[in-house]
């Protein structure tokens, strides 16, 4: 968390080489702190043993699968939060997950910046405060009066234009995928054709960047979009 | 003998389970027992009524002679013409007749009765027994019929007179042993008769179920083009047979369109993993700048993204088949869901320089749907409209109410479909644009997913469309379950 005191710890209980490594270099990255775990039993030990703020735990595990970590660390009185990665998406296996004291769970195939995203919002601990007034750079966002100011000009945005652009703000420095805006602005839950997004972001950079040398929307290929001053 | 029996008999278990052997046996019994219940019931009607003649005759003879004594007692020579010449000029059923008087002393006899019947045997059998007739061999063993009567003499009758007649029936007997014997010889031809005609008539009707049953174990998965030639088949049968040859051209058109599923799979899934690994070779080939890797790893991320979303849309159809998959119904404003689409496609649309409106009907349409699920339809079909409709055009959402389903519309003035290509756009992987390159946009699962979802909240899907005006589909769903 930027400017966070203490830094976040995360034990990844994930059998899958690749993906645990990925984990990690891309959480500690983000500036937290990762523990790797290959098994259920040495995931549960090191579960019970150190006071972690998250625990990204995978459903198919080898010696002890997720559900009977899940289930023993909850027996144990931890209450450590848990999000699960799972292969299926059947909705009782996210059922069965929630049931045994779940906090969030991802399916397989995810995008990290997904993955990033749905960790931060666990672990931010006290919620934000409510802001009247976004800024970054030379933008300006007034939630209240609902009009964006750049350099003085007041930009010329439609509605949904303006809450996505609030987005961005309120989550900037952060990659957002199409999905995760989708969901956001146009409480849109599924995640085809997401090239929906894109029109909408061209058309909004068309208004927020084209004019200005200063471009403050950036597009990370194949992830997503953030807005950022670099 | 008894060995071939014994084999026979136990191997008629086995054998009754054949229908042939069934209708057969059936066949051949039911012949069997309507010829035999005929011919002994027209044998026992010539016996009683030949025997019926005879005694008729009999009576006939008595009563002749007790008028000709009642009338006339003392025409003697009456009586001995009637007595000894009637008879005796007789040659078919020779009639034999004795009167005597009361002292048992015969007056008159048919010349060669003696010879013929044994007269004392006569007196015993009938002696007590008057105006019956009894049935008696006669010497040589031929078969007579033989009667006694007392008849009384002149108008006031001071005396009586025994009448004996004795009739040579053996004629008869000869004529019903020769009916006996056809009767058994036609009996036994039809024994072997019966069963062959039924057999023949059984194998006539069986022979398209068994031609049926061959044709049933020539079909393969590799071999689903063989079908039933049902000419000449009975109509029963030749129902049967086409109902028959339906199934398999479902089962065939299945089967194809799960090899072509499988192939298009195979092809959507290589092209992506293909594009990565070439990439990834190349680059690694020899030092590159830090541009160029980055440039690489964006790539592969894009056809990685690609890959998810496919196997996403394939996970999400097979659920959509699933009977196991549950909705999660909620009470949906139909017209505020269709807004949030047209807003979401807005910027497309607009993009695209094409008119997106929602239109709906005054009162709200209301059913129970799974909100997401409908979203990611209606979004479908909106997102097809609007890739395949010219600037200029418009793509209109309507919905409607009907006494029990709700009726979602998505018409567009685009490009159409061709008529040939309109049954098959609901197939997995199935695109107008043959050409399947990917810049065409989408995977060819868009229309699929739809009807799989609107399957599930138990609607159907509709598409009309004509090429150069438009397309049309409507997605039908009960208000509530």
């Amino acid at each position: 968390m930027k400017g966070g005191k203490q830094q976040m710890r995360i034990l990844v209980i994930e059998d899958e080489a690749k993906t645990a490594k990925f984990l990690k270099k891309g959480l500690g990255e983000a500036g937290f702190v990762v523990d790797v775990a290959g098994d259920g039993l040495d995931g549960l030990e090191l579960a019970k043993s150190v006071d972690f703020d998250l625990i990204i735990l995978d459903i198919m595990l080898p010696t002890l699968d997720g559900w009977q970590v899940l289930a023993r660390l909850r027996q144990a009185g931890r209450n450590t939060q848990v999000l699960f990665l799972t292969a299926r998406d059947a909705v009782d296996e996210r059922v069965r997950g929630f049931e045994l004291g779940a906090d969030d769970y991802l399916v397989k195939p995810f995008a990290f910046s997904e993955l990033l995203a749905r960790v931060r919002s666990r672990l931010r601990r006290t919620p934000t405060r409510p802001q009247d007034v976004l800024r970054m750079a030379d933008l300006e966002i007034d939630l209240l009066r609902h009009r964006a100011v750049r350099a003085g000009q007041r930009l010329e945005l439609t509605a949904k234009e303006f809450l996505l652009l609030t987005l961005l703000a309120r989550r900037a420095g952060e990659v957002l995928s199409r999905t995760v805006i989708a969901e956001a602005v146009w409480d849109m839950n599924f995640d085809s054709d997401t090239n929906v997004v894109d029109v909408s972001v061209r058309r909004l950079r068309s208004k927020v960047d084209d004019p200005f040398s200063l471009k403050l929307i950036h597009t990370v290929r194949g992830s997503g979009y953030v807005l950022e001053t670099d | 003998m008894s060995w071939k029996l014994t084999k026979v008999l136990l191997s008629l278990p086995r054998l009754w389970k054949t229908l042939a052997f069934r209708l057969t046996a059936i066949y051949a019994l039911a012949g069997m027992c309507l010829v035999f219940v005929a011919t002994a019931s027209l044998y026992l009607l010539l016996v009683s009524e030949l025997e019926k003649s005879t005694s008729l005759f009999l009576q006939d003879k008595v009563h002749v002679i007790s008028t000709m004594l009642r009338e006339r007692p003392d025409d003697e020579d009456a009586l001995r013409e009637e007595v000894e010449l009637e008879s005796a000029a007789r040659q078919y059923e020779h009639f034999y007749i004795r009167l005597l008087d009361q002292q048992n002393i015969p007056l008159l006899t048919t010349p060669g009765m003696e010879q013929a019947v044994d007269l004392s045997k006569l007196v015993r059998r009938t002696g007590t027994r008057h105006n019956i007739v009894v049935p008696m061999k006669g010497k040589d063993g031929r078969a007579f019929r033989v009667t006694t009567a007392i008849v009384p003499v002149g108008g006031q009758p001071t005396r009586n007179i025994t009448v004996e007649i004795a009739i040579d029936v053996s004629q008869k007997e000869q004529f019903l042993e020769r009916f006996r014997l056809w009767a058994w010889a036609i009996l036994i031809a039809m024994l072997f008769v019966f069963p062959f005609v039924g057999y023949e008539i059984a194998r006539q009707s069986i022979r398209p179920v068994e031609e049926m049953a061959a044709t049933a174990r020539r079909i393969t998965s590799s071999h689903l083009g063989e079908r039933i030639a049902a000419e000449g088949y009975p109509f029963e049968l030749a129902s049967l047979a086409g109902t028959f040859n339906k199934m398999l051209d479902g089962l065939e058109d299945s089967f194809e369109r799960i090899s072509r599923f499988s192939a298009d799979i195979a092809h959507d899934l290589r092209t992506p993993v293909n594009n990565i690994r070439g990439e990834a070779e190349v680059a690694l080939a020899r030092a590159r700048t830090i541009d160029e890797y980055r440039d690489a790893l964006g790539s592969s991320l894009e056809e990685t993204v690609r890959l998810s979303d496919l196997i996403g849309n394939l996970l999400f159809l097979a659920r959509t088949e699933s009977p196991l998959t549950h909705l999660r119904l909620e009470k949906v404003n139909v017209a505020d869901l269709l807004e949030g689409i047209r807003d979401y496609y807005e910027a497309s649309a607009a993009d695209g320089g094409i008119q997106l409106a929602s239109i709906c009907s005054d009162e709200p349409v209301i059913a129970e749907l799974d909100r997401t699920m409908i979203q990611r339809a209606v979004g479908n079909l909106v997102s097809n409209a609007v890739a395949h409709t010219p600037p200029g055009g418009s793509v209109l959402l309507l919905s409607s109410a009907e006494p029990a389903s709700i009726r979602i519309e998505v018409a567009d003035s685009g490009v159409g479909i061709p008529p040939d290509a309109l049954p098959r756009v609901f197939d997995r992987f199935f695109r107008v644009d043959q050409s399947r390159s990917q810049a065409s946009g989408g995977t060819g699962l868009g229309l699929s997913i739809v009807q799989g979802i609107v399957t599930l909240h138990g609607g159907k899907v509709e598409i009309a469309s004509k090429p150069g005006q438009g397309t049309r589909v409507t997605l039908r769903m009960p208000i509530a379950r």
